[in-house]
């Protein structure tokens, strides 16, 4: 017997996903976007 | 919205083709979508000018005239009037008594709903403006002179609607014996208060300053009608492009607050049933340990709730316009926090839609059914012979109400980026930074669209 039975109260886990990846999406493109500057003032 | 047992009023448990939570992760990939199609395509801002088109003269003049203005406003007090008597001499049973359904479901959801699509609907309804309006007409009559006002405090600005807001919904949801909801005949009573209150502030500082500021309804469903193609001008109908009456709307202070009473309120109303149910029960424990009584403990519990709901709604705002801070060329805080309110409109809106469109549905029937022909519920009268009809809860599935819920929640926050990007290119005229400065406002949207489905999932589950 798998111990599933209280699964359902971490359900909300799988609507916070969706937010997680866009705003870790946001935080690398911006780190990205920053480290792209950097390199551009060094040359 | 728990004064009747059918919070969200389901006919029957969904059977969904996939599992609920993928609707949020596919309403996520509509809202990413989305946001580059608009970066792609939108690259100057369109909403900032109303483009206004008065319309026929005739239409205005019948429309905007004095004798029909009078009789909206008589309709309105009439209506207000029934509610009270209803209130007071009806039964005290929430579903049989027309003063509940009609003042919180009937206007309470349908202004906001028929605004939405057609403007400023309360204004002409408001019974506290007709009687403000009457008054201050009979002063200037027998006095040859108008009446004088104090200059209404700047700083004030709609924060007394945004607190009366929340005010209205812990009324109705929190407030009530046992916690459970509102009475009849208290709703009565709060209803004379709030209208001696209102036409007093009327009197102080003015009928339309304080419907523009003050007045928790007209602020309240006068933020929707911002999202409809009509409004009036200069004593004309105008029709104006979609959507951009709601630029200029948060720049009075406290808008923003409103806006987000809105949304939390709605959150907490679809909350406490399901998702925080069992937060709020250990809370409500704590106050019960602390020696309150079971009332009081329910109260202060939901209270604290409701508050919660508030700072998090504003914090999740927050936390998209500080993100913006990070784009060169970024306005202040302040210029950011006000300029980027009004995205939130629509999404009270689908909030609003998505919580309450099957309790609406459902409740109507009943409105324009038995309550409307035995309005004080005592089974004595029968108006317009429609008192023994029924509600029909099979008119909706439970399937339909959760693809509406769905669709009003994408729409809504597809909405408010449409808004939020018209209102970066304003800020930032090189939409590629723009774009950048939006990323934000896309997380901002994806949160409110997933907490969203997820109160409702585990409403209707």
């Amino acid at each position: 017997m798998l111990p599933l039975a209280h699964v359902g109260h971490y359900l909300w886990t799988l609507y916070v996903l969706p937010v997680l990846i866009v705003a870790v999406a946001i935080v690398r493109s911006m780190l990205a976007q920053r480290r792209a500057a950097g390199d551009g003032e060094e040359r | 919205m728990s004064f009747l047992p059918l919070a969200h009023a389901l006919a029957s448990r969904q059977d969904l083709p996939i599992p609920a939570w993928l609707f949020a992760w596919a309403a996520s990939i509509v809202l990413i979508v989305s946001f580059f199609a608009l970066s792609a395509a939108w690259r100057e801002p369109k909403l900032e000018d109303e483009h206004r088109r008065p319309l026929e003269e005739r239409l205005s003049a019948v429309l905007l005239g004095l004798p029909l203005q009078v009789l909206c406003g008589a309709v309105g007090v009439f209506l207000l009037g029934v509610a009270v008597y209803a209130g007071l001499r009806g039964t005290e049973a929430p579903d049989r008594n027309f003063a509940l359904t009609f003042l919180f479901v009937t206007c309470w959801l349908g202004f906001p709903l028929f605004s939405a699509v057609l403007g400023d609907l309360f204004r002409a309804f408001n019974p506290w403006r007709a009687i403000g309006r009457t008054v201050g007409a009979g002063f200037a009559a027998i006095a040859r002179q108008r009446p004088a006002h104090l200059p209404y405090p700047e700083r004030l600005g709609r924060w007394p609607a945004a607190f009366g807001l929340l005010g209205v919904v812990w009324l109705e949801v929190i407030y009530g014996a046992g916690g459970i909801g509102i009475e009849p005949h208290a709703t009565a009573v709060a209803a004379l208060v709030y209208s001696a209150y209102t036409l007093a502030m009327m009197a102080v500082f003015g009928v339309e300053t304080w419907c523009e500021r003050g007045e928790i309804f007209s602020v309240y469903f006068g933020m929707f009608g911002r999202l409809g193609i009509f409004g009036s001008s200069e004593g004309r109908l105008q029709r104006r492009r979609f959507l951009s009456a709601t630029t200029s709307w948060a720049t009075i202070p406290g808008s923003v607050a409103v806006v987000i009473a809105s949304i939390a309120s709605t959150s907490f109303d679809g909350g406490q049933e399901g998702a925080f149910k069992a937060p709020l029960e250990s809370v409500v424990g704590w106050f019960a340990d602390a020696g309150l009584g079971p009332t009081g403990s329910l109260r202060w519990g939901e209270t604290l709730f409701m508050l919660a709901c508030f700072a998090g709604v504003g914090l999740v705002y927050l936390l998209g316009v500080r993100g913006m801070r990070t784009v060169p060329g970024a306005p202040s805080l302040d210029r950011l926090r006000v300029g980027f309110g009004h995205t939130l409109i629509p999404i009270a809106l689908a909030y609003l839609v998505a919580h309450y469109f099957s309790f609406f549905v459902f409740q109507e029937q009943a409105q324009f059914g038995f309550l409307l022909s035995d309005p004080l519920g005592t089974g004595t009268t029968d108006l317009f012979g429609t008192a023994s009809l029924e509600v029909d809860y099979s008119v909706l599935s439970a399937n339909t109400i959760w693809y509406v819920q769905v669709a009003a929640l994408v729409i809504g926050h597809v909405v408010g980026l449409m808004l939020a990007h018209d209102r970066a290119l304003v800020y930032w005229p090189d939409y590629r930074k723009a774009t950048a400065s939006q990323y934000w406002m896309l997380a901002v949207m994806v949160a409110f669209t997933c907490f969203g489905l997820y109160l409702l999932s585990v409403s209707n589950g």
